[in-house]
């Protein structure tokens, strides 16, 4: 950031603080009690750079507080302390489907929740989860200083227009339909990965009803998967060493685990759920394999086979998938003895198995391609939208109202209708859960409206920090933000964003469908090899656990080598150096006196100014022998920090 | 392999009970995790869920355990077996430079091999290995986990590297602060699986100057001081911190990985001076074996190093009669050898090979005889394995084939059938003392057998090797 505009910027929040703050609402933390960061210290403190802080009462937010008011809590509210007065009539009228519902829960439990994030979190928090980015310092200021009461509300409209939302969600969605270009099953080559990936970002980019997104990928026919996106996600479904069935098997897996979260339909297409899912899924334990089979009887008159790039040449080669071709006219054939699943044996005189979709009974209609009929079901089938609400919750909340994400058990989902004793109902708000699918369905499956729920509800707002003593049976209510480790990506362009070093990677050479000046590892096609085929880069990224799209997951776990590569990674120490490239973030601002420089690093890298006695530190460490070195270690060190690390 | 309800009862007639978490057998309080918290181990900040049964852990087979370690060499793109260790002469197509010979009861490829051949008394060869596929991912991931990618929990079935990290998770001494498991070269080595990232693999590219990061180009006194002033602002959220447990476990990483930085111990084992180098053929393989040799020597808790070469896949111009200096069985093959070799060699000398089980194998072998059109070998079953150290009797070869290579005829083991890849691992466990038959729950609720239907007898580790 312009260090003009930043000391132009200071001065204007001090001069215009005084008349920002809106009248009636001294308790309100998001206009000039950001910089205390009630957060990092445990109590408030002075703040003292820029002018722009004044010592505040502990208090709740404001909406926080609309919510307290309404349970009864106003007079008495302790945060993390125990509730005392009686509930008013109805409190929760009113309230959106995530508030009425998890604000309900906690009530009822007796559980104070965490206070509301100040503006410094949650323009941060949103930020990121929203767009993988850090906030831009001017933004953040903007923000803070912005008085309108839907400040909040426009941010999140605002962020979901950027181009960085489609760049993020891209990424999510390429983790959860697979696409990678090598697995130990298939190759899509980085063609055909190149070509999903674009599919999928053009996807998002117009908001494509998410029933339209899963519809295309289940029924996708064509010729040439580097040129036709879409055919790549069936593709992924493919089985080698079997037959065609395992094929078909694989495809049905996929497509459940994708769009139900119901992977107990794996285990069912080998053998009946009785003597295997008998303590794992009520639904599971009562189904046989021939049901399950009728799942995969949807995929009987698909083919999906390879076309060699040259002819003559077995690789590379790209895919075409087929419906209605000879040999894959009839419906699935019970006729196998070898591959990967049990032998598929007739069943008395029936040697097929019709389309028969489990969870309603219904198959084709007459001349309906399979697999249209099959999206039809999938779409149409209330636990589609259960299943696409807990997968986006998750990302937004830490963890899903059902875990795991693709582990439902339809039978215990109901509280209406309560599974056999000695099970419990498997979300954590069951009400919440059925209501957000609900809302999702009624908007006509539009993942941005979705995610504008989630994210200006209270609850999502809710701070991260509890002050008094937090109880880990409260994790199920949502009563706290839990954190969330920047996944690696997120280091990565972090990084590079607030040091001003763009780094540039020439992905065109591998993936058709990239620039050859890539900056953004956000914007990478796949989690494998790239940018530099496994290369410093590659490596710095991997530590953070991105997952291969096939058999390991993205985790948010931490690691030695997460702390080395902070450390000490040549990605991180070209990026805090003073001197050199004028573009750098320290060297721009290094002129500027010691309060605004710390000021300006903290702002830039944190997005929040520092509290007093990290000013105190920062001025005596600035004042330690060369003072260039001595801001190097200081931007050394927010990098380092765990609220860096962490979107809290 | 396939099983169906019968073979299902069975198990469960058997072992009515017969699950251990891992979380729960042989496993560490938080507060000892932390105090033998190496490279590699990682803290997950969310509780993942998982069904809770009394640990079993008395071993129901019997065990070689001979082993304190393994180096597991994968060599990918499957090398010729009949060219290698399973070595067939083939009239006007080997080339003579193969200079086969005798060597300890072993016909070897001399002129190929040469460094191998004089440790050939170390080695124990199978020659009755069959893969189950002849797809490269399919069969590299298959071996490495000791089960089918494609069957029930092959998609998050963990890395045996990363199993045996668990197991000897509670073996780790406070000063040991290496890496449990160790990839070297491996970028590609199978992960975790559904196991926490705890049990990754670590994975290095091995170079002279030692394990990346672990010193900082601004030297160690301003790193140190850097650090005393992160904590004198970061403390508040890393030591009781009011956001949870995650930034406090962030912070005993920092801890840990600071402790790797600087060490005289982790410096020496991972760096390397040309000299040293030049002896293991001055290849990455030679330095990842170099480089294992001496990660093994420094005692720092190390249990798994998986080292993988490439290259094997040799469709076209095996004897580089095109183009000598490409990539052939003779350049690869002198990487191989000269790192290999050395390794065998090197822990001999320093006794380490008595306590460490080497295994070298490919995901599958080429077709044998007479070239394919374009000078080169295709994709074959029949395959090889070799095992040395930790016990094994080298100077054999276990099992025989046919004349030309293509299957084989004397299997050569009690069992009388083909060694697969679980049989290999069935093996390996049984050298490190670990209960192959083992099975432990999964998070997501389902039984995991450390290698599939083991515990009914369908696969076995060949106690062969040390008979």
């Amino acid at each position: 950031m312009n260090s003009r505009n930043l000391q132009g910027f200071f001065i204007f929040l001090a001069v215009g603080l005084a008349s920002a703050q809106p009248p009636g609402s001294n308790d309100d933390p998001g206009i000039v009690d950001h910089a205390e960061c009630a957060l990092f210290t445990g109590k408030r403190e002075r703040i003292v750079a820029g002018g722009v802080g004044a010592n505040k009462a502990s208090g709740l937010g404001r909406l926080t507080e609309d919510v307290a008011s309404r349970l009864g809590w106003t007079q008495s509210f302790v945060p993390g302390g125990s509730r005392t007065g009686a509930l008013q009539q109805d409190p929760l009228a009113g309230l959106g489907t995530i508030d009425r519902n998890l604000f309900g829960e906690m009530s009822k439990a007796g559980v104070i929740p965490a206070e509301r994030t100040n503006d410094f979190e949650f323009i941060r928090r949103a930020t990121l989860d929203l767009t993988g980015r850090i906030p831009d310092p001017i933004r953040v200021q903007s923000f803070v200083a912005d008085t309108r009461s839907n400040k909040r509300e426009l941010l999140v409209d605002e962020l979901m227009a950027k181009p960085e939302w489609v760049d993020k969600w891209t990424m999510f969605y390429g983790d959860l339909f697979k696409n990678t270009s090598a697995t130990s099953q298939v190759r899509r080559y980085t063609e055909g990965t190149s070509a999903f990936q674009k599919w999928i970002r053009e996807s998002l980019g117009a908001n494509k009803p998410y029933n339209q997104i899963a519809t295309e990928l289940i029924t996708s026919t064509g010729t040439n998967s580097y040129t036709q996106g879409d055919l790549n996600f069936v593709v992924g479904g493919f089985i080698t060493g079997g037959p065609q069935q395992d094929i078909w098997d694989g495809q049905t897996v996929l497509i459940a685990n994708t769009f139900l979260g119901i992977s107990h339909l794996n285990c069912l297409l080998c053998h009946n759920g009785r003597g295997h899912l008998d303590t794992l899924s009520v639904w599971g334990k009562a189904q046989t394999r021939q049901s399950a089979w009728g799942m995969s009887a949807f995929l009987a008159k698909t083919y999906a086979s390879r076309t060699p790039v040259q002819a003559g040449d077995a690789t590379p080669y790209y895919w075409f998938v087929a419906d209605d071709t000879t040999r894959f006219r009839t419906d699935y054939p019970l006729n196998t003895t070898t591959g990967n699943r049990p032998a598929r044996q007739p069943i008395g005189a029936q040697a097929t198995v019709a389309p028969v979709y489990m969870f309603s009974g219904r198959g084709p209609k007459p001349g309906e391609n399979y697999r249209v009929a099959f999206a039809r079901e999938v779409t149409g089938d209330f636990q589609f939208a259960r299943a696409a609400v807990n997968y986006v919750w998750a990302q937004f909340f830490g963890k899903g109202i059902v875990e795991p994400l693709d582990g439902f058990d339809p039978a215990r989902l109901d509280p209406a209708n309560p599974p056999p004793a000695g099970w419990s109902i498997q979300p954590t708000n069951p009400q919440l859960l059925t209501e957000l699918a609900q809302d999702f369905i009624n908007s006509k499956y539009d993942l941005k409206a979705l995610m504008k729920q989630i994210v200006n509800s209270n609850a999502y707002q809710l701070s991260s920090r509890y002050n008094g003593k937090w109880d880990p049976a409260w994790e199920k209510l949502f009563a706290r933000k839990f954190l969330r480790r920047l996944w690696a990506e997120e280091v990565h362009d972090g990084i590079a964003q607030t040091s001003g070093l763009l780094p540039s990677y020439n992905l065109a050479r591998v993936y058709p469908n990239s620039s050859a000046t890539e900056a953004w590892s956000m914007r990478f096609p796949e989690t494998e090899g790239t940018p530099d085929a496994g290369g410093v880069v590659t490596r710095f990224l991997d530590s953070f656990w991105r997952g291969n799209r096939d058999d390991e997951d993205r985790l948010s776990d931490g690691a030695i080598s997460q702390a080395l590569d902070l450390m000490n990674d040549s990605f991180v120490m070209t990026r805090i150096r003073g001197t050199g490239n004028a573009s750098l973030l320290l060297a721009k601002n290094l002129s500027l006196a010691d309060d605004q420089l710390i000021n300006t690093l903290f702002l830039n890298v944190l997005s929040r100014y520092p509290s007093a006695s990290e000013m105190t530190a920062a001025q005596a460490q600035l004042k330690t022998g060369v003072r260039t070195q001595a801001a190097e270690d200081l931007l050394w060190s927010l990098y380092n920090k765990v609220d860096f690390i962490f979107n809290y | 392999m396939i099983y169906g309800n019968d073979q299902h009862a069975k198990l469960l007639n058997r072992w009515p009970k017969p699950h251990a978490t891992f979380s729960n057998q042989a496993d560490l309080s938080r507060r000892r995790f932390f105090e033998v918290l190496g490279a590699g181990v990682t803290g997950s900040y969310l509780m993942r869920p998982s069904n809770v049964y009394a640990a079993d852990t008395a071993p129901r087979v019997t065990l070689q355990s001979k082993a304190k370690a393994c180096i597991f060499i994968l060599m990918t793109g499957a090398p010729s077996h009949t060219d290698t260790f399973d070595l067939k002469m083939v009239n006007g197509v080997t080339p003579t430079k193969f200079a086969p010979a005798t060597m300890n009861g072993i016909f070897w490829p001399q002129g190929l091999l040469p460094t191998i051949g004089g440790q050939l008394s170390k080695l124990a060869i199978v020659r009755s290995m069959h893969s189950h596929a002849l797809v490269h991912n399919l069969a590299q991931t298959w071996t490495q986990i000791g089960r089918s990618p494609a069957a029930a929990l092959g998609d998050v079935a963990p890395n045996v590297g990363s199993v045996v990290a668990v197991e000897k998770a509670n073996e780790r001494t406070v000063n040991q602060v290496f890496p449990t498991f160790l990839a070297l070269n491996a970028g590609g080595a199978i992960g975790p699986g559904y196991l926490s990232a705890n049990y990754a693999p670590f994975k290095v590219v091995p170079a002279t100057a030692g394990l990346a990061n672990t010193s900082n180009t601004d030297g160690q006194a301003r790193l140190d001081a850097r650090l005393k002033f992160l904590h004198s602002i970061d403390d508040n959220l890393r030591v009781n911190s009011p956001l949870g447990k995650a930034p406090q476990d962030y912070d005993a990483f920092y801890s840990a990985a600071r402790g790797m930085m600087y060490n005289p111990s982790v410096t020496t084992a991972f760096s390397y001076t040309a000299a040293e180098s030049a002896r293991y053929g001055s290849s990455s393989f030679g330095n990842a074996c170099l480089v294992a040799k001496q990660v093994l020597a420094a005692n720092g808790g190390t249990k798994f190093i998986q080292i993988n070469l490439g290259n094997w896949d040799m469709h076209n111009d095996i004897y580089g009669a095109q183009t000598p200096t490409g990539n052939n069985l003779f350049t690869l093959g002198k990487q191989f050898d000269s790192g290999a070799g050395t390794l065998l060699a090197d822990l001999d000398a320093s006794g380490l090979l008595k306590d460490t089980l080497v295994v070298m194998v490919g995901e599958f072998g080429r077709t044998v005889g007479q070239l394919s059109g374009s000078g080169g070998r295709d994709h074959w079953l029949q395959q090889f394995a070799a095992f040395a150290g930790a016990g094994v009797k080298g100077g054999r070869a276990i099992g025989s084939t046919k004349p030309d290579g293509s299957d084989t005829v004397d299997y050569g083991w009690k069992y009388n059938r083909y060694f697969w890849p679980e049989d290999l691992q069935a093996t390996v466990y049984s050298a490190m003392g670990i209960d192959y038959t083992k099975q432990v729950d999964t998070p997501f609720g389902r039984t995991f057998e450390y290698i599939p239907d083991a515990g009914d007898g369908v696969y076995a580790p060949m106690d062969e090797l040390w008979g």
